[in-house]
């Protein structure tokens, strides 16, 4: 009992230590980022290395699985509650991947497709039932999602980063974006709630000997079939893991071991589908603006639970205009990465989309003074201002 | 049997080169006279005018400094582009290391002129500027090596017909609606083939580097312009027709000297607002334009009228395309590539503007929406809504907005003219009441 308490002591101060420096150098770089995008791109780098933490200060005198090197596996915060282990990490609703190594927390898409497998439910190790688990994981979803809502998308998400960092690149290159037809990010939005609706049922009917006792497959198990099947095609996978087997902290034969072979097991690191979508995914981001946002079933857990219905009351940040100062230039609607059209056609009031991934291009670039407002409850903390001031 | 009639003959019939010469000497006497009448009528309201301003007189003589400084710029190698209105995307001419120049006339007498080949309905912007033409009396216009036209209304629509007999007209066709996406496509092209014309007349590529560095430029002006309309908010430092007078300089003026010069003017009028030094009483009743461009020499005498009656009013805003929605839009690029900055100059163009020649179901909302929020922001008292004779645009949308000013509690005055000062007496009592309508109107 006392070296648990020891270890959670450390990892506090450890943290602590850590999100102090976080704060200097934020109030150190903060003359440096005074364009919100700058800021923003700070911000994401700095989360990205929260969320790989592990891989920084190390495996932290926890057990970490040998066959992938040096690495920690999961395990920094939300280990050890009450003082048993809970190995993911905390539900966040954004692509920190489970299966990269280092993590501090885990994607909620995944904890909410594995927890409800008999692994879980059976295993002694753990706190939790997986049942109880997937209502934290859930719990935390709606929570944040309404806290934070797609925010998490615009700034915390690596594998929006990754993203930004093409487009970024593209721009060096002098390249300029291609932009969809309405039509197609139409398709794209309804698209994330087929994949939701896909993996939710996918997962329900693998996971049934958890939840009811039936097995309506014979032999559901982890590690066969479609389990986890989202992740299965996620393209952040396959980046996070071939990224870090680069950089040596993992190891790159075991992860590719279970590439090939069997259509059915799909694997466990990666998966042939998942090294192809990454490939589309990257080239199309190359050229098209945040293009996984528009598709991304997370995202649109998200915005389910930030956007729509009694959840759209609730949800604290907001992106509200001023009908009368809107001269309709469209400058909101040219400098969105995701395309939104809402905030350009909306006539004034809440113009959150369910798309907007909340980075506040559009407020920065709006050259009308206090236009377009950034609402957290009610109150304003950013406004769109005159921005040809700024270059004094 | 066709070809004996002659189908592509000319609009002005040809004159004597005498009569031209006699009527454009003493119409440009009148007019110089005119324009020191105008600046002696500001400096008499004004009493403690703004040293700054002194610049602005100057190059406000449209037969002066300026005049001779295209010349010589001409003479260099350097080529003058014209435009009639505020579509034509200035960052592309500067671009090119070209002039660019409004060739739009504000002259009452040559209107007269005009009359010759035009009946009166016609607005008479269009039949001073045909007049002007006439007698080569707009420096401009005679310089222009090529005119851009944006057929924005039914007026500059054939006017452009009747300029192609004496300059290369390059027209630029705007969509009449702006939220259509295939509008803005099209208008897209516009601009591409507008940017090769630019291209082509001076000889001059313009590159990704030159076009960022003319947009920087037109964003400074704005920072400028908005600098000194953020004067023009509280009480009165600077009196309506100066300030309209600094904005339509802008017009003809180069813009980067135009710039530090206005940042100069703002400089002097912040530390009268320290001072409290201010141009008119802080309780005079502030007053917005809207409608019709008014255009420098002839047609401030609508502004004399405001600014000089008893109980007297000051212009804190207007909505014309001659004045503070010239330069109140940037260009805001994403992307500094070569086609997001034409996107970008394109969209300022389009979209950007409020000119009441677009429609959509819910009406113009975007001037509206302008007004709504320059009354509030400006604390206007009245909104005096100018429309000259024959300016159908402006003058069907009066209704409309009339309305939501009703509802906003504003009271607006709808002040319909000519092109001549015959009606000044008449219209001066009509001002006057409103004035004093508005004055008892601020002591409740």
């Amino acid at each position: 009992m006392l070296e648990i308490i020891a270890e959670t002591l450390r990892a506090t101060i450890a943290v602590g230590l850590i999100l102090a420096g976080i704060l200097a150098i934020l109030i150190w770089v903060r003359n440096l980022t005074r364009k919100l995008s700058a800021l923003r791109l700070f911000i994401q780098i700095v989360s990205v290395a929260v969320i790989f933490l592990g891989l920084i200060i190390g495996p932290f005198g926890l057990d970490q699985w040998a066959y992938l090197g040096s690495a920690p596996k999961d395990v920094v915060i939300g280990t050890n509650i009450l003082g048993r282990p809970y190995p993911d990490g905390l539900a966040v609703p954004t692509f920190a991947c489970y299966y990269a190594s280092g993590r501090t927390t885990t994607c909620v898409v995944w904890q909410l497709q594995s927890y409800i497998f008999p692994d879980y439910e059976t295993s002694s190790v753990y706190l939790t039932t997986g049942l109880e688990r997937l209502a934290i994981a859930f719990g935390l979803l709606v929570v944040m999602s309404l806290i934070f809502g797609r925010f998490l998308c615009g700034w915390i998400c690596p594998f929006g980063l990754y993203m930004d960092l093409l487009t970024r690149l593209r721009k060096a290159l002098k390249i300029r974006h291609w932009t969809l037809s309405e039509r197609v990010n139409e398709g794209l939005r309804q698209a994330r709630y087929l994949i939701i609706a896909a993996f939710l049922i996918l997962s329900v009917i693998l996971g049934m000997r958890a939840i009811a006792g039936i097995e309506l497959i014979s032999e559901t198990e982890l590690g066969r079939y479609l389990e986890i099947p989202f992740c299965q095609i996620c393209p952040a996978k396959p980046l996070f893991v071939l990224a870090e087997s680069g950089l040596g902290y993992m190891n790159l034969d075991y992860a590719l071991s279970r590439t090939m072979g069997d259509f059915a097991l799909t694997g466990w690191y990666l998966t042939s589908i998942n090294i192809i979508i990454l490939g589309v995914v990257t080239g199309g981001s190359f050229m098209v603006r945040r293009l996984w946002c528009r598709i991304c079933p997370l995202g649109g857990l998200i915005a389910l639970f930030s956007r729509v219905g009694p959840f759209k009351r609730l949800s604290l940040i907001k992106l509200t205009k001023v009908e009368e100062k809107c001269t309709k230039c469209g400058i909101c609607k040219r400098v969105c990465p995701p395309q939104v059209t809402k905030v350009y056609e909306e006539k004034g009031g809440d113009v959150t989309a369910s798309d907007c991934i909340l980075c506040f291009r559009c407020v920065e670039m709006c050259p009308y003074e206090g236009c377009l407002k950034v609402e957290v409850a009610g109150k304003p903390i950013y406004k769109s201002k005159n921005w040809l001031k700024e270059e004094e | 049997m066709a070809s004996e009639i002659e189908t592509g003959s000319k609009y002005i019939p040809e004159m004597a080169q005498k009569e031209i010469e006699e009527l454009g000497s003493s119409i440009k006497a009148a007019s110089i006279k005119v324009i020191e009448d105008n600046i002696e009528r500001m400096k008499k309201t004004w009493k403690n005018r703004a040293k700054s301003m002194e610049y602005f007189d100057e190059i406000s003589n449209l037969f002066g400094q300026r005049e001779k400084e295209i010349r010589e710029q001409k003479e260099v190698g350097k080529k003058v582009i014209g435009y009639s209105c505020i579509f034509a995307p200035i960052e592309l001419i500067l671009a090119a290391d070209a002039i660019p120049v409004r060739i739009g006339s504000g002259w009452y007498d040559t209107a007269k002129l005009g009359d010759r080949i035009m009946p009166v309905e016609i607005c008479p912007v269009i039949r001073s500027t045909v007049g002007a033409k006439m007698v080569r009396l707009s420096p401009y216009l005679e310089l222009s090596d090529a005119i851009i036209m944006p057929l924005t209304c039914d007026g500059r629509t054939k006017l452009s017909e009747i300029l192609s007999d004496y300059k290369p007209i390059w027209y630029m066709n705007p969509p009449r609606v702006k939220d259509d996406p295939h509008t803005l496509t099209m208008w897209k092209e516009e601009i591409q083939v507008i940017k090769e014309k630019i291209e082509k007349l001076t000889g001059n590529k313009i590159t990704r580097q030159k076009l960022r560095e003319s947009i920087e430029t037109m964003q400074k002006a704005t920072k400028a312009f908005r600098r000194l309309q953020d004067l023009r908010k509280g009480s009165p430092v600077i009196n309506g027709r100066d300030a309209m007078l600094v904005n339509q300089t802008s017009l003809w003026d180069d813009i980067e000297r135009w710039t530090q010069k206005v940042n100069e003017l703002c400089d002097e009028l912040e530390k009268r607002v320290e001072q409290k030094e201010y141009s008119s009483h802080p309780d005079t009743p502030r007053v917005m334009l809207t409608g019709t461009p008014m255009l420098w020499p002839d047609s401030w005498k609508v502004p004399n009228l405001i600014e000089e009656s008893n109980p007297q009013g000051v212009v804190v805003v207007d909505e014309q395309c001659s004045g503070d929605r010239v330069l109140y839009d940037p260009v805001g690029v994403d992307e500094w590539i070569m086609s997001d900055m034409l996107a970008a100059v394109g969209e300022r163009y389009l979209m950007a503007c409020t000119c009441p020649c677009f429609t959509s179901e819910h009406g113009n909302e975007d001037r509206i929406n302008w007004i709504i929020d320059r009354i509030k922001e400006y604390k206007v008292d009245g909104v005096i809504y100018y429309v000259v004779r024959g300016c159908i645009l402006y003058a069907m949308e009066y209704a409309r907005i009339k309305r939501v000013l009703d509802k906003m509690n504003i009271p607006v005055y709808y002040l319909d003219t000519e092109y001549t000062r015959e009606d000044v007496g008449q219209m001066k009592t009509r001002v006057e009441a409103f004035l004093e309508m508005l004055e008892a109107r601020i002591d409740i």
